[in-house]
């Protein structure tokens, strides 16, 4: 059994770990992170536009997305802009989903 | 384990609460009558009794998440599938259900 | 043998092919009958010319709210602004009335139609807007005041008159009617409610305060003076708001959807009697 590390070195190497473990995580979203996630957004958003099916919440999130990177707040706009994409892809799946499953709720 | 006395439940139940009678969130007062809020709705039973009701915590979430699944033709939102509201709202939202 | 066994297979498929299609044949007259016995059989104590008057037809304690109002009808300013409109001629002296069958007058219960010319749904809106441009003038917004003035002249010409909505036998024509029908009964909006949610699961039940009215009659009344509002409502801008209201995105005043929509509920509403313009809360 070996014998333990000392105190100090423990700590360092825990230290060391948190930090990259924290850099790792918050890894800054830059302009383009934003421009990507963004153009994801709106080209969903736009299917859903065809589909004559779109929500005003995916709207209002794209908007406040935009004004985040504005403010120079890439993470949030990152952020912003993927809850978009995912309000625009849900508002598609509806809309294919009513396609048929209107029928169901016709009185007969 | 200490049981928490009822005032201090409520209190710790406040976010849920907020959530749930909160128009921009779970807005439930539109058609649920519940114990503690204004005006509220009928178009829906009215929630009280909700630990005899729904035992089964992972049962009442269901409802909340995608009420369709059970029902195709209820007109409960679908506030897990639709994003409407995060999982850790509807979380809060249970705790405070279950203090009605 | 064999080719006789395959022409009988074929038959069969034939027969069940067919029965599957009319099965889907779109049935309008089949509808219109299970749409009102749905409604009369849920509420038997409402007499059926009563159903145009909506949540008043669910509410009694609202019912005398609106007995009160109508002592001094709010919409009265629209229906005379609606009159004037009608009596002041466009830049090249034609009228309003030129454009419609009876001067306008006592016609709008039979709006909106199928115009097998140019293969769409015509509102009474979407008329007026396009006598207008006939007539070098330039539309108006279908959500603002000057619409709902003209509509509402127009409905109190009309009030009493049944609905008499026409369904061509035209393909094109039943295509739109299903399409109305379609898009009544589709789930939309974030909140995914379609307008049967409210107005043919929950008639007369309350969203808050709100008292829901039944689909049954629903755009007799159109346009209305809401209180909410302040002012006055055509159906376009109901359409619009109710979109909203269940977070989905608004389409554009008198999209086709719109006004299939509208044809649907029109049709489904005949011979019950025009009551517009109308008062809501």
């Amino acid at each position: 059994m070996k014998r333990a590390m000392s105190s100090t070195i423990t700590r360092a190497l825990f230290v060391t770990l948190g930090l990259l473990v924290t850099t790792a995580a918050h890894a800054a979203s830059t302009q383009a992170d934003f421009d990507a996630a963004y153009a994801a957004a709106q080209s969903a958003e736009k299917e859903a536009g065809a589909l004559k099916n779109q929500w005003t919440t995916t709207e209002q999130v794209l908007a406040a997305a935009k004004k985040s990177a504005a403010a120079g707040d890439f993470d949030s706009a990152v952020s912003q802009a993927r809850q978009a994409e995912a309000l625009a892809k849900a508002s598609m799946a509806q809309a294919k989903e009513q396609e048929t499953a209107w029928k169901a709720a016709v009185i007969h | 384990m200490l049981a928490a006395s009822p005032a201090l439940a409520q209190a710790l139940a406040m976010p849920g609460q907020s959530l749930a009678f909160g128009r921009d969130k779970g807005n439930c007062l539109t058609c649920h009558v519940i114990a503690g809020g204004d005006a509220p709705g009928n178009v829906a039973p009215p929630l009280s009794d909700m630990k005899k009701r729904f035992p089964d915590r992972n049962e009442l979430a269901a409802v909340i998440y995608d009420e369709t699944k059970r029902n195709p033709l209820t007109v409960m939102p679908p506030f897990g599938r639709n994003l409407i509201l995060t999982h850790d709202e509807i979380e809060a939202v249970i705790d405070f259900l279950y203090t009605r | 043998m064999r080719l006789k066994s395959f022409i009988s297979l074929a038959l069969i498929l034939f027969a069940a092919a067919a029965r599957a299609r009319a099965a889907d044949t779109v049935n309008p007259e089949a509808d219109f009958k299970a749409f009102r016995d749905y409604f009369t059989k849920r509420f038997p104590n409402v007499p059926l010319n009563d159903f145009v008057n909506g949540p008043y037809s669910m509410d009694a304690d609202l019912r005398k709210q609106w007995e009160a109002i109508e002592d001094f009808p709010p919409y009265d300013f629209s229906v005379d602004r609606g009159k004037d409109m009608f009596a002041t001629p466009f830049k090249n002296g034609k009228t309003y009335g030129d454009c419609f069958p009876n001067k306008g007058v006592g016609i709008r219960q039979n709006y909106p139609y199928f115009d097998e010319k140019s293969g769409q749904v015509i509102t009474l809106e979407l008329a007026l807007n396009q006598c207008r441009q006939a007539n070098s003038e330039e539309p108006f917004s279908y959500v603002k005041d000057e619409m709902a003035s003209l509509t509402a002249y127009m409905a109190f010409t009309s009030r009493g008159k049944p609905f008499d909505i026409k369904i061509p036998n035209d393909a094109r024509a039943l295509a739109a009617y299903e399409n109305g029908e379609k898009y009544f009964y589709s789930r939309r909006g974030q909140l995914n409610f379609s307008c049967a949610s409210c107005h043919v699961q929950n008639p007369g039940q309350h969203i808050r305060t709100e008292v829901l009215a039944p689909a049954l009659g629903l755009l007799n009344a159109m346009p209305i003076y809401r209180s909410e509002w302040n002012g006055m409502g055509t159906i376009s801008r109901r359409f619009v708001t109710c979109n909203s209201q269940v977070r989905g995105v608004p389409l554009e005043p008198q999209d086709e959807n719109y006004r299939d929509v509208e044809y649907y509920l029109s049709y489904m509403a005949n011979g019950l009697p025009i009551s517009g313009p109308g008062a809501r809360p």
